[in-house]
């Protein structure tokens, strides 16, 4: 028996629940209606009723996932001007902000000369006793005061209520979106993902083919990894000279501080050199003594068998950040990945019946590690110039979403100041020190100079285990490790830690835990079944040669694990947070030079149900 | 019985199960630790029970489903739109605690006091729909306080299937010791059904029942009424989590053959 | 001053349930702690002498019964009708039953009856300064609390496994019958019978010995990236053949075969022990495959000897739960096991 396809109508149809989406819906909400209550615009599918918009998101509720972030938050302060910190769960105003330089006191870092000659530099000035070093000035283009501390999950969580309370807009959560509806170069809606699948997305008991939204607008704000904006990009293909070849992976915590520690609300720590020189490192502190803290691994890591998690315990008992923590709980934990190629990561902005917004679009700056308020300033910019459109009675066209969106965000703080930081990080390709120099450079010349590269694709980068190896490990131990981890299937990047001299966290069942724990203590992983699996390999034959298989040694969740004997890994969902590091971690494009590897992305139910995020 | 079911299902809201749970000292006796930030799910044996009252609506011309719920509206409404997207029902909120530190007494007084306002509801078509125990109290005993209180003197509890046979009676397997069933049958309506898991998987998602329950349901949390329900007359002395650790010795490098040896030795000795 | 009604309903056979007779050690202990208190006992059933003779020295001052055909089967109006007389009879303060699946169902209405209040699942008790305190769990077995109360009548559901089952010399103890007139529209319920689940009965046994948890790890893929579900089968109901063990899952597990994927057939949610299960009492429990921290390690939380098979060494089911965590891979250890019992 086939199932029909149903389709539904509505007036604008959004995807994906976040920063983004929630200064769009925010703005767009409030303009729905007239000061008595009464709607201002009519819907064009339901006659009489006011405008139809709907957003679906992915998470069984909205916004779960671990997120802590500093902001300056002026496009927030501008939306909620009357803001109080003490109105959202784990919010605070910025307080004393400072960075840590961090010295290696294990000796297993891998440091360049360079590095090494900083190091001994900065222990001549730093105090031997906590391996770190404070430096004296932050510069402006990184300080954050007069913004908060929050996290992204509480805080969307606040605004969807409001949202939702409000009746004027619908956000439906645990409705993941497969993909856009394009028709010729008009996008004319979205695809809800398939229910009642085998894990194959066959139909099974219960088939329910993904309903068709159809809509004048689709508003796209389905983040760095999100199905529809991917194929929006296959589709649309990129402006030229424009990539997205630098990502990060995310892997954060949210930490109940013990009663000894001292830190106060607010207070924003951020830190550079360790546990590898090119990992950063935060912990930001929110009321209640509950801090979030984390680990940024990002794609010029040149380590074959880069990991996140182990890293992360390893800063997190760095001397300098073990006494803030130790006696703590762990009460939540998550990783995502973050889109670093800034402007010039983005896509077309706008189309006939689309427009794009947030992490996705390119708006993250990544000179000033600012993500959240860009994101939520281009919401209200699309709002605005939807609105400006629907009073003027004219049709979502790519000329006029360019003329207002497009026309406001170009116009904007954010296109100013993306365009200062577009080459900010390029000095990062050619190392970390070229690249801390080259930031330095932009952010104090506003972006007149900087040191350039160019960009590599991240498969590109990965050099062999021989290779990443040869100071430390012999070639005949290599060998073995690797055809152990293939006879296994076992993962390498422990192995390869052990042997770089990275010795074993010692586990308290509090705080450092097991991964797999920290999985079900603080990720709680929702994966609804019925659903197709939402990590596909495309070519499983590319896997055959493929050791290490970087995928899987840097699966935050564990959920990837090598097959014994080899071939293509195997996938369980019931483990994966959605992070998305498996996508630009593959290391075998599907074609010479091309930006696409072997690992598809899709839309996928569920994710994290973290407890605090 | 003209036409078919009106079918009341209690259900609310309960810490997401997977979430690590303590408890703390609240203003008004023991609560969890981040009680409101916690992420709830619908309680699950109420939760099979609307799926199951879905169901049966959907089987029984002219039926209807409402879904009483009693917790923080906040939250409620979270939840709702997760909820709202599965299956058609009328809500009526009762702005209230969810916790389990609740006498069910008062709950079952608060949310008799619900139904009762609900207009057009017949008495005489009522199927009262709840879970068999909640997943916070865990008392079991709420559903037939509610029943007793609006007069249905057939009650069934730890119900898996619930068949409407020819001449209009119900067929019910309730949950007994030794994994078995009992089996009755009852003449019809009103009754009261506190179900297990049921037979039904969780419904999808469908938009469309989302669209068509939000004309309802956000109305239905605005008219809230409170429900202060709380646990007079009862002193709690302590509330702790069980201090279970063991030592556990991890057996790494034995054979499998020894490993064997070993639990087969344990098992007999 | 107390008056303790003990309750009891007696089983096909006309015999008292195991269940009831530790009850009545709980009532019976209540009685001698609390100063200048009364007790009685009060049975239901088709016949109720049988039951109330073989407990007859158990020093209740008086028997009372409720018997006829009606009180035969587990029907609420008729077991609420019941219960209802013995405790109006009685003037009862306290009331103390065994959980049974027929006193859950009924005795909640009839605390809403008499204005009364209930404790279910109700795990310890003490009598701290001439005062009852009890201990019941919440959160599904994830934490305990000690708590007294104001009100009365106060209905005291004993859990199975917690108090002695009462054991003393039969004798006579000439119970007095209650009359309880029923209403017309009470026997608009009728029970027909009792049904075995459609999955193997065998493999639930709340007397055996052994409690064997099966984990998700079972259907998973394993090593050579192949499901092994038939070997699975085999060497889980060999298991139980050999070992004569009760059978738990865990959650994932069982929630795999009501998404109808090709799973371990004879399971369902009624072997499913945990935060969503049952937490069952057994002397030894072995669990296989399972991960998972508190909310799901709860449902062994009664189990008194654990032990674990893993190939995880850090598995949440085992670490500072269990009192051996063998890491190995358990479709080889049970082939073994499962060959050693065998002999």
């Amino acid at each position: 028996m086939t199932v029909e396809r149903q389709t539904m109508e509505v007036d604008i149809a959004c995807v994906g629940f976040g920063p983004a989406m929630g200064g769009f819906l925010t703005t767009l909400s409030r303009a729905l209606v007239d000061e008595n209550g009464q709607p201002l615009l009519e819907s064009s599918v339901m006659p009489g009723a006011p405008l139809q918009v709907l957003c679906y998101e992915r998470a069984d509720d909205i916004s779960f996932g671990v997120s802590g972030i500093v902001t300056r938050g002026r496009s927030i302060r501008a939306t909620f001007p009357d803001l109080n910190p003490a109105d959202i769960p784990m919010t605070a105003h910025v307080g004393h902000e400072k960075v840590l330089y961090l010295l290696d006191p294990l000796g297993a870092s891998r440091r360049s000369t360079g590095v090494r000659a900083l190091d001994e530099v900065v222990k001549i000035l730093s105090s031997p006793k906590d391996y770190s070093y404070e430096l004296p000035y932050i510069p402006p283009f990184l300080r954050k005061e007069e913004g908060f501390v929050l996290s992204v999950g509480q805080f969307t969580q606040w605004v969807g209520s409001q949202l939702m309370a409000s009746g004027l807009v619908q956000v439906w959560p645990g409705m993941p979106v497969s993909e856009p509806l394009i028709e010729g170069n008009q996008v004319v809606g979205i695809r809800l993902a398939d229910q009642g699948t085998n894990k194959d997305g066959s139909p099974a008991a219960g088939y329910m083919p993904g309903m068709d939204i159809r809509a004048a607008l689709t508003v796209v704000a389905d983040g760095p990894v999100g199905p529809v904006g991917q194929k929006l990009d296959r589709h649309f293909g990129f402006p030229a000279g424009n990539h997205q070849r630098e990502w990060a992976v995310g892997m954060k915590a949210v930490v109940e501080l013990p009663e000894t520690c001292t830190l106060e609300p607010g207070t924003v720590l951020h830190t550079i050199g360790y546990p590898e020189p090119e990992i950063f490192g935060f912990l930001y502190v929110y009321p209640d003594r509950v801090a979030s803290l984390g680990i940024f691994v990002p794609s010029w890591l040149d380590n074959p068998v880069r990991t996140s998690y182990r890293y992360l315990q390893h800063w997190m008992t760095h001397p300098a950040i073990w006494p803030y923590l130790e006696g703590g709980t762990l009460r939540s934990w998550g990783a995502k990945s973050l889109q670093e190629s800034g402007r010039r990561g983005e896509p077309f902005l706008v189309g006939n019946g689309y427009a794009r917004i947030g992490e996705g679009s390119g708006s993250t700056n990544v000179l000033t590690g600012s993500g959240v308020d860009e994101a939520w300033a281009t919401g209200v910019q699309l709002a605005e110039g939807v609105v400006e459109l629907l009073k003027a009675g004219k049709p979502f066209t790519k000329e006029n979403l360019g003329d207002t969106y497009l026309a406001r965000r170009r116009n904007s703080w954010v296109e100013q100041e993306a365009k200062e930081a577009e080459k900010a990080r390029d000095g990062f390709q050619r190392g970390v020190l070229t690249g801390l120099a080259g930031m330095g450079l932009t952010g104090l010349t506003k972006g007149i100079m900087n040191l350039g590269a160019k960009i590599s694709r991240p498969y590109e980068r990965v050099p062999s285990l021989e290779e990443y190896c040869r100071e430390k490990i012999l070639p005949s131990e290599i060998e073995h490790l690797r055809s152990e981890s293939i006879a296994k299937g076992s993962s390498l990047a422990d192995a390869v830690m052990d042997a770089h001299g990275w010795p074993q966290i010692p586990l308290d069942g509090k705080l450092l835990v097991s991964q797999q724990d920290a999985l079900l203590m603080g990720g709680k992983v929702q994966a609804q079944p019925g659903y197709a699996d939402h990590v596909v390999i495309t070519d499983p034959q590319l896997c055959e040669t493929c050791n290490p298989q970087l995928c899987v040694e840097i699966c935050s969740g564990q959920a990837l694990t090598y097959t014994e004997g080899g071939g293509a890994p195997q996938f369980d969902r019931e483990k994966c947070i959605h992070c998305g590091a498996c996508m630009w971690n593959c290391t075998k494009p599907l074609e010479a030079n091309g930006e696409r590897c072997n690992i598809d992305f899709r839309a996928g139910s569920g994710g994290l149900h973290s407890a605090e995020n | 019985m003209n036409g078919g079911f009106h079918i009341v299902v209690c259900g609310s809201i309960v810490p997401d199960p997977l979430q690590t749970l303590a408890p703390i000292e609240g203003p008004t006796g023991p609560a969890l630790k981040n009680e409101l930030m916690l992420p709830a799910v619908l309680d699950p044996w109420a939760g099979h029970a609307l799926y199951e009252a879905a169901n049966l609506a959907k089987n029984v011309p002219d039926s209807k489903v409402w879904l009483v719920s009693l917790g923080p509206k906040a939250k409620l409404q979270q939840l709702m739109m997760s909820i709202a997207q599965k299956v058609s029902f009328e809500l009526v909120v009762l702005d209230g605690p969810a916790g389990g530190f609740t006498d069910p007494c008062e709950v079952a007084a608060a949310l008799a006091g619900g139904i009762n306002g609900i207009a057009g509801l017949d008495r005489s078509r009522l199927l009262l729909f709840g879970g068999c125990s909640s997943a916070s109290r865990d008392a079991g005993v709420t559903m037939q306080m509610v029943a007793e209180q609006l007069g249905i003197g057939d009650q069934f509890l730890g119900v898996d299937e619930l068949t409407i046979q020819a001449d209009g009676s119900m067929k019910l397997l309730e949950r007994i010791e030794g994994g078995q069933y009992q089996v009755s049958t009852c003449t019809g309506a009103p009754a009261m059904l506190a179900w297990a898991t049921g037979n039904l998987p969780e419904p999808p998602n469908n938009p469309q029942i989302g669209m068509m329950n939000m004309r309802t349901v956000m109305p239905a949390l605005q008219k809230a009424q409170p429900a202060p329900v709380g646990a007079a007359g009862v002193s709690y002395l302590g509330v702790e989590l069980p201090k279970q650790r063991r030592e556990t010795r991890i057996v790494k490098d034995l054979s499998v053959d020894e490993v064997a040896r070993e639990i087969v030795e344990w098992l007999k000795g | 001053m107390e008056k303790i009604l003990f309750i009891a309903h007696t089983q096909s056979d006309g015999t008292l349930p195991n269940v009831a007779r530790e009850a009545l050690s709980a009532a019976v202990d209540l009685s001698k702690k609390l100063p200048g208190s009364s007790f009685v006992a009060g049975i239901i059933g088709q016949e109720a002498n049988q039951a109330a003779d073989s407990i007859a020295s158990c020093g209740a001052a008086g028997f009372l019964s409720v018997t006829g055909a009606e009180f035969a089967v587990s029907r609420y109006a008729t077991d609420a009708a019941a219960v209802e007389a013995l405790v109006r009879q009685t003037g009862a303060t306290l009331v103390v039953a065994p959980t049974t699946s027929r006193f859950s169902r009924a005795l909640p209405g009839v605390v809403q009856r008499v204005q009364g209040r209930i404790e279910t699942h109700i795990s310890g008790m003490d009598i701290v300064e001439g005062s009852l305190q009890i201990q019941r769990w919440y959160y599904r077995q994830r934490m305990v609390a000690t708590l007294t109360r104001a009100q009365r009548p106060w209905f005291l559901v004993i859990d199975g496994g917690v108090f002695p089952a009462w054991q003393g010399e039969p004798g006579s103890a000439n119970a007095e019958n209650v009359a309880v007139q029923l209403a017309a529209d009470t026997l608009r319920t009728q029970v027909i019978g009792v049904q075995a689940p459609s999955t193997n009965t065998q493999t639930i046994r709340p007397e055996a010995e052994v409690l064997f948890v099966a984990g998700a790890g079972w259907t998973k893929k394993q090593a050579d990236g192949q499901l092994h579900l038939k070997d699975a089968e085999e060497l889980i109901l060999g298991f139980l053949k050999n070992c004569n063990a009760s059978l738990g899952s865990s959650k994932s597990l069982v929630d795999q075969s009501v998404e109808g994927e090709a799973v371990l057939p004879f399971m369902s949610h009624l072997n499913q022990v945990g935060q969503t299960g049952s937490t069952p009492r057994h002397p030894k429990g072995l669990a296989t495959c399972c991960h998972g921290e508190e909310p799901h390690a709860v449902g062994w939380r009664f189990i008194n000897e654990r032990r674990a098979i893993n190939t995880d060494a850090n598995c949440g089911w085992a670490q500072g739960k269990a009192d051996v965590l063998y890491v190995a891979d358990a479709f080889q250890v049970m082939a073994k096991v499962n060959e050693l019992l065998a002999q």
